[in-house]
């Protein structure tokens, strides 16, 4: 970590001047730019410019430099990984041409290959998917601090700190032995707001560094994985929610006290709830689309557990809310009572990523920033089995045994209405598969007789149907969607199938998906209602009216009024399967 | 080697585990109790639980959030029945504030360090006086040097231990959750110390 005047480079490094007090102006400049000029964000790129990147990249590598290295010096050079991408087919995994005026493509540029940043030997999901080990949650990577080559190559770090510049979180590396790179990035923060602009965005070569100010709070992102600028603040915004979630806002009293409070004991054992939040942005399209999921439910079933769940609520539960895996079974809210669907991917990330909860029942305080970011409410959360838990909220603190007895009460009513059954039932037959999509309207059964895979297989041989289109997608090369609902706040994504088998193929359709989200709710581009986007990885198809959004992969080739139609008749399906696919009626939301 | 120094199959200890729920008012006959254990995160809490009411143990740390609850029920010679309605505790910093939720009417507070850690030591002290402070006025409070088997990592030496629990007029033992060594013992113990007159 020495002093690094000597980088050689120093026009190419913004950042790297901003740490020496001087040319202030760029930072303010290119914080400007940004926030002017939006689309250079989340415009939609031309492709042509990859090749010559992959070129430019390696002749930057050639003059790594390692010896020059202060924890701010993002030195272009010592930053690309291009040796990390697949050397088999350099053309088509180059990254995004940073140094042009388009922001990376919706193709290739944005995938980030392994959940761990690093490319190269990450034993974490590598293409071959299927024989990956799972994901398991949990920091990795201890030993690193800012001087180790390996933690200045992961594709995107996050880091909160407090405005005295002391580190609070890392996902890479020992926060305490970051303390001289949390003091510069400190340093930055305060020096431009001082001057009054409020840094949000820089851009220093490849790399894109968010910053997000709450109070005393600092979150900083720093990623080359080419997320639109909105996407990683939505991010940034989601750790801070957990972080409360887990302590309150009051935590800001502490630096009232004392502004170089150290707040890390404060997070002690909490790594798995960060490491599993960061992860799920690669995965779960809650994170960006604000809405939750439901699990794939017979309607009267949901409608049973419903009932015994108001019953419970009725009796003095603010929120009684039943859930397996990420998926909902049914949640019901006190009178007025809303529940913002961002707390409720907060609250189910910690409870799925805290293994305690598994063990037995427990009784824990927790906050619903959205709800009420300053007060603790308590959590009664107890498994029913493997996957499915109940979470019961309430405000007193004395309630335990009450919560307990409601449990008892609602695993009674489950167990007899079968409903623990059918959800283990819905888990393994898995949700809406494009390739049932009804492609002929006269052969659809009507809304009468439901389209899930459950209704339609015997029970036993639940792959019987599929194997007949293995490889093949849905009609007109579908490969996959998700549907939002606007109203419900509540969105249905079909399940992957192939040719979308690689969790590495997944993750880079749900960043193009990212992407698009981003475009259509771009705020300085206007509203738009449909876009079409051809790449060579896919055909993009996302539609917004008042009531819907839907996003919709095509296979690269296919003809673009088939894939339009195909849209219709998917909004027609998932009109048709609401009453499986949806929690109706009980939204406990606000509007 | 205690009389029971390993039992992992409780069906055939010495104490009758009652499954039935006792959930009523408690007759004398019929003890339930609330017990809470305190202490420094790691010191081994949900394991001597696990190993309490489970007969297991798990060696992959698993964090307890906020607080667990779990029950055990056991009989005495004497054809009384303890139900022990047990609180693990968090015992970190955040939760601190909050103990008080889990403490307040415990009959019973067991608290442990890990006798590998003079700091877990040290914060047991802390919860002893916090307890003293704070905590019913007739709690029963155990001291627990947990990780027993681990002698050659000791750094808390026992005498130090059982000078600190007679100043503080709580009853001492080490533990091992690894290898059952003193849990039952520890719970028995506690059993005979409750005061059996008031048991509303
Ligand atoms: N050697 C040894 N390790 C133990 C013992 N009890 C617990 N541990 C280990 O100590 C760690 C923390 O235990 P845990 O019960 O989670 O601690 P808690 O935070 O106090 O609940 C775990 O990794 C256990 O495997 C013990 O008696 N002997
Ligand atoms: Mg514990």
């Amino acid at each position: 970590m020495s002093d690094s005047d000597s980088n050689p480079n120093p026009l190419e490094n913004p950042f790297k001047s901003l740490s020496l007090n001087e040319s202030q102006s760029i930072v303010a400049n290119e914080a400007v730019e940004r926030s002017a000029n939006g689309d250079s964000v989340n415009g939609i790129a031309s492709e042509e410019e990859e090749e010559n990147t992959v070129g430019l990249i390696r002749a930057a590598e050639a003059q790594v430099d390692e010896s020059s290295s202060s924890g701010v010096a993002w030195r272009e050079n010592s930053q690309y990984e291009a040796e990390d991408f697949a050397p088999s087919s350099p053309s088509s995994s180059g990254y995004a041409g940073e140094r042009g005026s388009s922001t990376g493509t919706s193709a290739g540029p944005i995938e980030e290959v392994g959940n761990d940043g690093i490319v190269r030997a990450d034993s974490f999901s590598n293409a071959g998917a299927e024989s990956a080990a799972p994901w398991v949650p949990g920091k990795r990577h201890l030993d690193e601090d800012d001087a180790s080559i390996s933690w200045r190559k992961r594709k995107k770090h996050f880091f909160v700190l407090s405005h005295s510049g002391k580190p609070i979180y890392s996902r890479y590396g020992d926060e305490h032995k970051l303390a001289g790179f949390s003091a510069t990035l400190q340093a930055i923060i305060s020096f431009v707001q001082n001057g009054g602009d409020r840094v949000k965005f820089v851009r220093a070569g490849k790399h894109q560094v968010i910053f997000l100010v709450k109070g005393p709070i600092y979150l900083v992102c720093i990623s080359c994985t080419e997320e639109p600028y909105e996407a990683l603040r939505g991010q940034l915004e989601l750790i801070y929610g957990q972080m409360l979630l887990i302590l309150t806002k009051s935590v800001n009293r502490c630096f009232e006290k004392n502004p170089k409070f150290d707040m890390t004991p404060l997070l002690g054992g909490t790594d798995a709830v960060f490491s599993s939040l960061i992860h799920s942005f690669s995965w779960n399209p809650a994170t960006f689309l604000h809405a939750y999921t439901c699990l794939p439910l017979a309607y009267s079933t949901r409608q049973a557990a419903g009932a015994i769940l108001q019953d419970v609520a009725d009796s003095g539960v603010l929120f009684a809310i039943l859930m397996c895996k990420h998926k909902v079974i049914s949640l019901v809210g006190a009178q007025k009572a809303s529940l913002h669907p961002d707390d409720m991917l907060l609250l189910a990330n910690f409870v799925l990523s805290s293994e305690s909860f598994r063990t037995s029942e427990s009784f824990s305080p927790i906050c619903l920033p959205r709800f009420n970011a300053m007060a603790f409410l308590y959590a009664y959360v107890h498994y029913l089995d493997v996957d499915t838990y109940l979470m019961l909220l309430t405000t007193s603190s004395d309630a335990f045994f009450h919560l307990k007895d409601c449990r008892t009460r609602i695993e009674v009513v489950l167990l007899k209405s079968n409903v623990l059954s059918e959800v283990q039932r819905s888990m393994l037959d898995g949700g809406l598969h494009v390739e049932d999509l009804p492609v002929d309207p006269s052969l659809r059964l009507g809304s009468a007789c439901p389209h899930l895979r459950q209704d339609r297989i015997a029970p036993g041989s639940p792959n019987r149907f599929r194997e007949v289109n293995v490889g093949i997608g849905g009609p007109s090369g579908l490969w996959h969607f998700i549907y939002r609902s606007i109203f419900l706040d509540q969105y249905v994504s079909s399940e992957f199938s192939a040719p979308l088998n690689s969790s590495n193929q997944q993750k880079r359709l749900y960043r193009a998906y990212q992407k698009l989200y981003a475009s259509m709710h771009d705020r300085g581009s206007g509203p738009h209602k449909t876009q079409f986007r051809r790449d060579e990885n896919y055909v993009l198809l996302c539609w917004i009216t008042q009531d819907f959004e839907l996003y919709a992969a095509f296979d690269p080739l296919a003809d673009k009024a088939l894939a339009i139609k195909t849209c219709n008749q998917v909004c027609q399906w998932v009109r048709d399967l609401e009453n499986e696919i949806f929690l109706l009626g009980a939204s406990p939301f606000s509007w | 080697m205690g009389c029971s120094s390993s039992l992992p199959d409780r069906n055939n200890g010495r104490l009758g585990v009652l499954s039935s729920e006792n959930s009523g008012v408690a007759d004398s006959k019929n003890l339930r109790v609330k017990l809470v254990l305190l202490g420094d995160s790691g010191v081994g809490k949900s394991c001597i639980v696990l190993r309490f009411v489970r007969g297991q143990f798990d060696p992959t740390s698993k964090v307890t959030v906020g607080a667990s609850f779990l029950s055990q029920t056991i009989a005495l010679q004497d054809s009384t029945t303890i139900k022990f309605e047990i609180w693990d505790t968090a015992g970190q910093e955040r939760y601190a504030a909050l103990a008080p939720l889990y403490y307040r009417g415990a009959a019973v507070a067991v608290v442990v360090y890990d006798i590998t850690s003079p700091d877990s030591f040290n914060k047991a002290q802390y919860w002893v006086k916090e307890l003293q402070k704070h905590g019913s006025p007739d709690i029963v409070m155990a001291l627990v040097g947990n990780k027993a088997d681990l002698q050659n990592n000791r750094e808390v030496p026992v005498q130090d231990a059982v000078e600190y629990a007679e100043k503080n007029g709580m009853f001492f033992i080490e533990t091992s959750a690894k290898t059952a060594d003193n849990i039952n013992e520890l719970f028995e113990e506690i059993a005979k110390r409750l005061p059996r007159v008031s048991s509303s």
